[in-house]
């Protein structure tokens, strides 16, 4: 377990990677937000989704720990298995201190009255919708399956290529368009978006667990058999 | 110095026995360790332990335990009679092949050996 | 007397590496053709041959890297795939290894010294110095040189018990190499291990390397002593007639002629008898290095498998 944490150690030795940026990035969106917002009526409500956007971040984390990272740890000696899990335990604990920032910038919204300017960056209605538990769980779970996605997509490009890749992706997305027609076709938009408001935040929350550990264990699968 | 085709702990071995032969390492006087040789010519350690063996093997060093190589008492007489011995295969055939191919008969390789002599000094028997 | 008629390798020197009938096939090439030997402890060793032999692969497969299609491998014994223990133990560099995006060398180094057990900073140190390594600089903005030697640093420093080095040295300039070279026997004098080192500049190298493995084609093709490899062929040159003349009979390598002076490399050396034979006959012997000798042998397994003739002609001189 100690090999473990040395990854973790070695995924953080360069800081920037893991801490600075995605800070930066969420730092750097809010201010450009709240800047907008400074300069739209105080009484409308508003909205920024950028509080995605270092969300997207770990996605890219995720592809570049595979093309580059992967390489580099077979060279320090450390299996597959161990550079999984630490890579996966580096994600989940800065994804945790994203998570608390976020929790913290909800509580800072309602008591601020949104920045003072009704704006909510943090404090989206849907995801808080049951409660600060919740709504840090559904954080948490969504940054990490945009990292664990961004490392599966890079291992299946390592193992089989571009082309497979591609096929996969497209195949995904055709499966999509796919799904939304027949859902169309049976007039049942109604029914599916009644559906998600019951299922609420904690049933993304548990949707996406569920993704996260089909995707881990693709990944991980892959990953076994990959060259660095 | 180090020489292409020969292996290299015989060229070692007889580097070391070169220098006990112009006297520059002294019976029982202590020979360079194998790592001194091998930092010197910048080769394998294992490389000129193998030389050392052989001239271990040889009887032209001993060891003393936990000391080192030692030069043994009458290597260089014996390294002297052996070299003698060689001395017609290395030098003198090859010498005689390249007089004849140049046309010069025995008288001739005569003379010029006693002019060279008397104009180089040579080192003596000791 | 033949290229390979070398005696094998004494069975009391303790084997840290065991390949047997190792293969590895792609979909269109076999890059390693039933291959097996064994790699002794606390040993250097040359492992050679041309760009595509196999030599980086069947160093990745020693290291768990890359995966074999059939055969066996043991790394102390255990098979290293996944196995910690082992890979601990290993250390291997490739050439142009990737690093983590942004990183810089010390980086790479503070990450080395978490995962080698051995690791010596002190070394580390001396080497980055050595080389003037700046550290500081982002690994994706060094020369070419400057990141072999980060390459070269990792391995000499880690002080794994079995180190690979493959090529790392391309780029590194001949006093960069040579410090290499040096720093690679001072530490192995004080600290044995067993060093594995693929190269092309085998002339270079071969005063470092007790043992020679030479792959072809995904084939060993020698796996010997140096020293019982530089007996293993002579250089005759002279009067084309008289040469050819002498050389009858004996297994012919390569042959060179510039007008009516020959020079044809045999296997084999020559016995006393042969020499004042040869002399006799107003030839010369010449040197082979490890180098031509090794250079010749792969020449010859390819013009045997080729059935062509033995007999070539070339307008220069045969020796480097």
């Amino acid at each position: 377990m100690n090999r473990v944490g040395n990854v973790v150690r070695m995924q953080l030795v360069n800081r920037q990677t893991f801490i600075w940026v995605p800070l930066l990035v969420l730092g750097g969106t809010l201010a450009v937000t709240l800047m907008i917002w400074a300069m739209l009526p105080p009484a409308a409500v508003k909205y920024g989704g950028g509080a995605q956007a270092p969300m997207w971040y770990f996605f890219a984390v995720g592809i570049m720990g595979t093309t580059q990272t992967f390489p580099f740890s077979q060279a320090m000696s450390v299996t597959r298995r161990e550079f999984f899990l630490g890579s996966l335990l580096t994600a989940s604990l800065t994804s945790a201190i994203l998570t608390v920032i976020f929790v913290i910038g909800g509580f800072i919204e309602q008591a601020t009255n949104g920045w003072g300017v009704n704006g909510y960056f943090f404090y989206l209605d849907w995801i808080w919708s049951s409660g600060a538990v919740v709504a840090a769980a559904l954080i948490l779970f969504m940054t990490m399956t945009f990292f664990v996605t961004g490392f599966a997509i890079a291992t299946i490009y390592k193992r089989f290529g571009p082309a497979i890749l591609t096929i996969i992706l497209v195949g995904l997305g055709l499966l999509l368009v796919g799904v939304m027609w027949l859902i169309g076709r049976l007039n049942a938009w109604g029914q599916v978006f009644g559906w998600i408001v019951t299922q609420g935040p904690e049933g993304l929350a548990i949707g996406l667990v569920i993704t996260l550990v089909v995707l881990s264990g693709i990944a991980y699968g892959l990953l076994r058999r990959a060259i660095p | 110095m180090i020489e292409e085709g020969k292996a290299l702990f015989l060229q070692i071995a007889e580097s070391v026995e070169d220098s006990i032969v112009d006297g520059s390492l002294a019976e029982e006087a202590q020979a360079p360790s194998t790592n001194e040789l091998a930092a010197f010519y910048r080769i394998n350690p294992a490389t000129a332990a193998k030389g050392v063996t052989m001239l271990v093997d040889k009887g032209v060093l001993y060891k003393r335990r936990g000391i080192g190589m030692f030069v043994a008492p009458g290597a260089r007489e014996s390294l002297l009679v052996e070299r003698r011995a060689a001395f017609r295969d290395r030098y003198l055939t090859p010498l005689l092949a390249e007089a004849r191919k140049l046309g010069l008969g025995s008288e001739d390789l005569a003379q010029l050996l006693r002019e060279h002599a008397h104009t180089t000094t040579t080192e003596g028997d000791q | 007397m033949t290229i390979n008629d070398v005696a094998p390798p004494s069975g009391a020197a303790e084997s840290v590496i065991e390949v047997r009938n190792l293969t590895k096939r792609y979909r269109d090439a076999v890059a390693v053709d039933d291959v097996s030997f064994s790699i002794h402890k606390n040993t250097i060793y040359g492992l050679l041959g041309r760009n595509g032999a196999g030599k980086t692969t069947v160093m990745s497969i020693l290291t768990a890297q890359n995966f074999a299609t059939s055969g066996d491998v043991r790394v102390f014994g255990e098979h290293p795939y996944e196995n910690a223990r082992v890979l601990r133990r290993m250390c291997f560099v490739r050439e142009s290894q990737k690093y983590p995006d942004d990183a810089k060398p010390i980086h790479a180094f503070a990450t080395a010294k978490l995962f080698f057990p051995n690791w010596n900073q002190e070394l580390a140190d001396r080497l980055i110095a050595d080389f003037r390594l700046p550290v500081r600089t982002r690994i994706k903005k060094l020369s070419r040189g400057q990141l072999s030697a980060v390459g070269v640093i990792i391995g000499l420093a880690s002080r794994a018990e079995v180190t690979f080095f493959d090529e790392p040295y391309l780029g590194l300039d001949a006093v960069a190499r040579q410090i290499f070279y040096d720093r690679l026997l001072e530490d192995y004098t004080e600290h044995p291990r067993t060093v594995i080192l693929s190269s092309h500049l085998i002339d270079e190298v071969s005063n470092l390397i007790e043992r020679v493995l030479v792959i072809d084609r995904g084939q060993i093709i020698m796996d010997a002593a140096t020293d019982d490899v530089r007996d293993q062929a002579t250089a005759i040159v002279g009067d084309a007639a008289a040469v050819d003349a002498f050389v009858a009979g004996r297994e012919v390598l390569h042959r060179e002629s510039l007008g009516r002076v020959a020079s044809v490399t045999i296997a084999g050396a020559l016995s006393p008898d042969e020499r004042s034979r040869l002399t006799a006959a107003g030839l010369d012997i010449g040197p082979v290095s490890l180098q031509q000798l090794i250079v010749r042998t792969t020449q010859h397994a390819d013009d045997t498998d080729a059935t062509a003739s033995d007999t070539r002609t070339t307008t220069k001189g045969g020796r480097r």
